[in-house]
């Protein structure tokens, strides 16, 4: 079919997987484990698995939304700016909290990829597992790590964050909603933060400006540790 | 649109800081952390910005659908590899969770 073949209707098709996805989400109450994004992404494999087209062939429509992710990533200045009175009052603790969990977890990744598969490129691709998924593929890139797989891995880890994060707070009694926002955003990155949304503004703040800061400290340090 | 020409404006900049400095971080990392300092020093961010930001933040998950979709290129090794990733994955958050959560709140419980 020539339709198959044209950019366009990828492209079409995308936005259209997207919206279907958001309607999804919203008919069946917001659940944590269903965001729209992974429906799209479900819905675009499906429909290039039947058809048989190569992603080669998806990517020339597919091209057009991803070259938009640059500007994207510049306009994630605008959220850290406008938390940044939050910051200030308690930045060394957040600073802390932020910069030791996020880089005890993907230390973890790393370790735990290094010894049970001991694959250079999926242990470089786990670092970028906490970073919010545009600077994750951004850093990926400039890391020599495998930019599909990173994306999935971080789409997993922001659902696995959302769902295990309030639990596991609770159970240490560490639920204050300052704290359970700052570790949605520091460990769960935008899904994260879309659980902090529902939760409540203080969890929502945090959870934002943690995801932000997370997202450029490891785009700062990662390439010059590796 | 106005708005949309200073994101442009500003990962051309930062395009240019990361090739002149040959910089390891991302060119648009770079054009983020110089549109950070302009909105510090400025004091406020500018209406046509502002409009933006609020009509493109929602839509940012879509535009990541894309390079997402590339996992059907990794079919063979996620068929091999998937649920060893998978696990890696979970194990490896608990550990984040906790360290996170304990200075977050370490030494002021009210209880």
């Amino acid at each position: 079919m020539m339709l198959l073949q044209t950019p366009l209707f990828w492209a079409f098709l995308t936005i259209a997987a997207f919206i279907a996805g958001q309607q999804l989400y919203l008919k069946l109450h917001k659940p944590i484990f269903l965001p729209p994004i992974l429906t799209a992404i479900l819905l675009l494999v499906g429909a290039l698995a039947i058809t048989a087209t190569p992603y080669v062939t998806y990517m020339q429509g597919g091209r057009f939304l991803h070259e938009l992710l640059g500007p994207l990533i510049v306009m994630l200045a605008v959220p850290l700016y406008q938390q940044f009175h939050t910051l200030r009052r308690q930045w060394l603790r957040i600073s802390l909290a932020i910069s030791a969990g996020s880089l005890t977890t993907i230390a973890a990744a790393w370790w735990l990829t290094d010894w049970l598969l001991n694959d250079d490129v999926l242990a470089t691709t786990m670092l970028a597992k906490s970073i919010t998924t545009p600077v994750a593929v951004a850093v990926t890139q400039q890391l020599g790590g495998n930019t599909a797989l990173a994306a999935s891995f971080v789409i997993v880890t922001g659902i696995l964050g959302a769902v295990m994060i309030a639990p596991m707070l609770k159970l240490m009694k560490l639920d204050q909603p300052e704290t359970v926002g700052l570790t949605l955003g520091t460990c769960g990155h935008a899904i994260g933060t879309a659980r902090a949304l529902e939760l409540g503004p203080v969890q929502s703040a945090y959870a934002a400006t943690a995801m932000t800061l997370t997202a450029t400290l490891h785009a700062i340090l990662l390439p010059w540790l590796f | 649109m106005a708005g949309f020409l200073i994101l442009l404006t500003f990962l051309m900049a930062g395009t240019w800081l990361q090739d002149l400095l040959q910089l390891p971080v991302p060119a648009a990392i770079c054009g983020m952390l110089l549109l950070l300092v302009f909105l510090l020093l400025r004091g406020k961010v500018p209406h046509s910005l502002d409009t933006t930001t609020r009509f493109l933040s929602p839509w940012l998950p879509m535009f990541l659908v894309p390079v997402s979709v590339g996992v059907t290129s990794q079919a063979e090794l996620l068929q091999q590899k998937g649920p060893l990733l998978l696990v890696i994955l979970i194990v490896s958050l608990i550990p984040g969770i906790i360290v996170c959560g304990l200075i977050m709140q370490g030494g002021k419980n009210k209880s």
